[in-house]
């Protein structure tokens, strides 16, 4: 039994669309993989996907070479995930969502307790953490996120933008906190458009694009492939850019200029 | 009109239109849903009601060969203390579920605050969206019983004129106008009163609360007014009796109506069709109703011009207090408040209770935070306790609060408690369907752990714990009435009879409560009403049980064996029936409310 995650030839279709087509990707224990790709690549879907939130069309998705199908309340009792979005109770207060996560996770009273109050504590949200979500910013709502994701020591860390709203103290924390915790064995998905922390943070990476993956192995393999010493960023501008940049931004330019 | 003026007129007509869309993708009515199908589909259901009580009220008219004038307008009397009573009582709902969007609210500020428009015209389309939204309202809730309910109503008074019958259309459409503006406008008020005299801070505390209550006292004061009678109507205007509750302005617009249009119909002559010949009493009855009709002439005038002056004193008010409360945009960063400490002690103490499972925690605790602070949820709570307080003041009002003996307890009193239970649990195993917050679902479906047995618990404790509270509530009520020792006794069947219920509402429940996509009920015409009357059976029954338990004290102890017995059974078959894990589907779609042609299928196949 291998352990790790892997995906096999996943697809799937919305309405007959296909938003995904063929993915395979490996991420073994103590791995940092970057999942990268333009905008509608298909990243969403495919991290909705390794989470179990939705059930591919066809393929299969394993976890310590198990079918995450037929295991998937056990799947997800070791997933952690933040979502894309940070939609959130926002009639509970920080402390209260993360007690429902906690509940629901089935982590001890004491222990969640702990828990709860010293992320909270980490995260700088104490000061806010009994008031309602609805009033937070959108850096606290990802902090929350990370908070939850965290709560139950996940072997999966499943980050879809983590970054996203994190004020410059936080993201350097973040920064820190992924290697510690690949270093201690957890496997981590890292799905982003900052190509400079993807590069900084994972091993390995996979490029999807239209819904096909591009690319999957090492940041140098890739670099070897494109004969390139380029940065990720310029590799990947190389594999999926079908614009060129520099002339859309001289139109953007030029048309924002246009008065009546 | 110089430039400057036309871009803030553009600008106005602009943000005037964003505030009506606001106000109709309500948070309450149709969160995440498609404003147009939401739109259809509450317009239809204010038609079709309309259309329907209009007929259903005029049945009357309509059967009689030839209706007496006099007996007309003494009856007419009942019907537009519903057609103004509803009229209020809708725009005021109307007025509540739109509550956060009556003033200026801080993504108004997120949105419009950068952008180059003065505050003044934000306020000013604010105001404007709020009076077109109130007046294309009561104008199409008002519009078309005002055509139908006076042209049925002298269908059969031989002799009407057709300028007549247009006076009479002319005065209802008035009246209930000015009375559904009245509710729209008293809302307004009381808001822009509460937030002015409490401070953003308090208000943003309470408001909600607030809101609630006047729902409740809403929804009740609707479902109250088809049991008024014209007897009952004519007892308050003769002052032969003093009105209750809400009473007092129904009767101020209908005096209004009666002031402008009463004589046309009692003043109608008597005509009588060739060949037909009126019995010598029933010519005395339309002269007996004629003269009492025109003995209460004299009341209507004072009650005009009460109906006049409310409708202004209560029309500056609100625009007073709008103005007021939003000559600024509001602060996106004041401070949200925390909450209470009794809320903690609350949680301490039933944290203590169900200790050892997590899972039924997290349900007991999302139950009650759910419930109390989800707008929705605390709406759909509020409209079952309405239907059981509802029940309880008919009951009231008939037989009032005296003390009675055990052997002659009426059964409608018994059945009181039980009714407000009953309602209060339909309520909560309605409210389970509704995702408390559908983009924030993901989050339970990520930490589900496949088991929705203990989760369930919680649910379902919190609203033992909440029915309990209800009932001890009731409880010096009941002891006024039965007596302390049997206040007691029916406290504790009630409790044994919400027990049974509550199983029995769940036993075929298999979601995950609040966390499930919605999927409205199938067949809703028949379902609802075969739901009340069951409930009305089964509550009743029980009272009839109850009544038969409480005359002696070796009945009482057998009743409470049985219910007991009936509850550890009930609960019984539903852990058997819960015993093998089902698959449970987070993502249930309701069928499309437009017609299905079955396209979709078609290209899919063909693909």
């Amino acid at each position: 039994m291998q352990a790790g995650l892997e995906a096999h030839r996943l697809t799937k279709y919305y309405a007959a669309i296909p938003a995904i087509r063929d993915l395979s990707l490996t991420l073994g224990p103590g791995r940092i993989l970057g999942l990268l790709g333009p905008n509608g690549s298909g990243k969403s879907t495919t991290v909705s996907l390794l989470t179990g939130l939705r059930e591919p069309s066809l393929g299969q998705i394993l976890f310590d070479g198990q079918n995450i199908a037929d295991h998937l309340p056990e799947y997800k009792a070791r997933v952690g995930y933040v979502p894309e979005e940070a939609h959130l109770y926002s009639f509970l207060s920080g402390r209260e969502h993360l007690d429902l996560v906690g509940r629901l996770r089935r982590l001890p009273t004491g222990l969640r307790t702990r828990k709860i109050a010293a992320l909270l504590e980490l995260f700088g949200l104490t000061g806010a953490a009994d008031q309602p979500i609805s009033g937070y910013s959108k850096g606290m709502r990802q902090k929350v996120l990370l908070a939850s994701a965290l709560l139950h020591d996940p072997d999966l860390l499943v980050l879809d933008e983590p970054e996203s709203g994190l004020d410059f103290a936080a993201s350097l924390v973040l920064r820190h906190l992924i290697p510690i915790l690949a270093s201690r064995g957890k496997m981590i998905l890292y799905s982003s458009h900052v190509l400079d922390y993807v590069e900084r943070l994972c091993a390995d990476v996979v490029v999807l694009h239209r819904g096909k993956v591009l690319a999957h192995g090492p940041v140098k393999d890739l670099r070897a492939r494109m004969q390139s010493e380029a940065s990720l960023e310029g590799v990947i501008a190389q594999l999926v850019t079908t614009v060129d940049p520099e002339r859309t931004a001289q139109d953007i330019a030029d048309i924002v200029g246009q008065h009546a | 009109m110089t430039p400057r003026d036309t871009s803030d007129a553009t600008a106005f007509r602009l943000v005037t239109r964003v505030f009506l869309r606001r106000m109709v993708d309500n948070d309450l009515v149709s969160p995440h849903a498609d404003r147009h199908e939401s739109l259809a589909v509450l317009y239809a259901i204010v038609i079709s009601v309309a259309v329907f009580a209009t007929f259903f009220m005029s049945t009357d008219y309509l059967s009689e060969f030839v209706e007496l004038p006099g007996v007309a307008a003494l009856r007419a009397l009942g019907d537009r203390f519903l057609f103004i009573s509803a009229s209020i009582a809708i725009s005021a709902l109307a007025a509540l579920l739109s509550w956060d969007a009556l003033a200026l609210e801080p993504r108004d500020a997120a949105v419009l605050g950068p952008l180059p428009i003065p505050a003044r015209t934000i306020t000013r389309a604010k105001l404007a969206a709020v009076m077109v939204f109130a007046g294309a309202l009561t104008i199409s809730l008002n519009a078309v019983p005002s055509v139908l309910y006076p042209a049925f109503l002298t269908a059969n008074i031989r002799g009407t004129r057709g300028a007549t019958i247009l006076r009479l259309m002319a005065a209802h459409a008035t009246t209930v106008t000015m009375a559904g503006l009245f509710g729209f406008f008293g809302i307004l008020a009381a808001r822009g009163a509460l937030r002015a005299l409490l401070g953003e801070r308090v208000f943003r505390r309470t408001s909600s609360w607030v809101q609630s209550a006047l729902v409740l006292v809403m929804i009740t004061g609707l479902l109250l007014a088809p049991t008024v009678r014209d007897t009952t109507v004519r007892g308050w205007i003769g002052r032969a009796a003093t009105p209750y509750g809400l009473a007092p302005p129904v009767l101020w617009y209908l005096g209004l109506n009666e002031t402008y249009a009463g004589r046309l119909v009692a003043d109608t002559p008597i005509v009588v069709p060739a060949r037909f010949a009126l019995t010598p009493a029933r010519r005395r009855a339309g002269q007996a109703a004629r003269e009492t009709y025109r003995a209460l002439l004299s009341e209507f005038p004072a009650l005009a011009h009460r109906g006049w002056l409310s409708f202004i004193v209560v029309s500056v008010l609100a625009l007073a207090t709008f103005l007021w409360t939003n000559r600024r945009l509001p602060d996106r960063s004041a401070p949200v408040p925390a909450p209470s400490q009794m809320g903690a002690l609350v949680r301490q103490v039933a944290e203590r209770g169900i200790r050892n499972d997590p899972e039924a925690q997290a349900g007991f605790f999302f139950t009650l935070q759910t419930l109390a602070r989800s707008a929705p949820h605390r709406t759909i709570m509020t409209i079952s306790v309405a239907v059981g307080l509802t029940h309880a003041l008919i009951v009231v009002a008939h037989r009032g609060w005296q003390a009675v003996g055990l052997q002659s307890i009426p059964l409608s009193v018994l059945a009181t408690s039980p009714m407000l239970l009953t309602m209060w649990l339909v309520g909560v195993r309605y409210a389970v369907r509704v995702p408390a917050e559908p983009t924030a679902s993901w989050t339970i479906r990520m930490t589900w752990l496949g088991d929705e047995r203990s989760y369930l618990a919680g649910v379902k404790r919190a609203a033992v714990v909440l029915a309990t509270l209800l009932v001890v509530l009731l409880l010096p009520l009941n002891a006024a009435q039965l007596g302390v020792a049997s206040a007691l006794a029916h406290t504790l069947f009630d409790l044994l009879f919400a027990l049974v219920v509550l199983d029995a509402l769940f036993i075929s429940y298999r979601q995950v409560p609040f966390a499930c996509s919605y999927v409205p009920i199938q067949h809703p015409k028949i379902v609802w009403p075969a739901g009340l009357a069951s409930a009305l059976l089964v509550t009743y029954g029980f009272a009839a049980a109850e009544r038969w338990a409480l005359s002696t004290a070796p009945r009482s102890m057998v009743f409470g064996i049985v219910l007991g017995a009936i509850a550890l059974l009930v609960q019984a078959i539903d852990r058997a029936r819960r015993r093998e894990r089902c698959f449970v589907s987070f993502d249930d779609r309701p069928a499309p409310a437009t017609q299905r042609l079955g396209l979709f299928e078609y290209i899919t196949e063909h693909d």
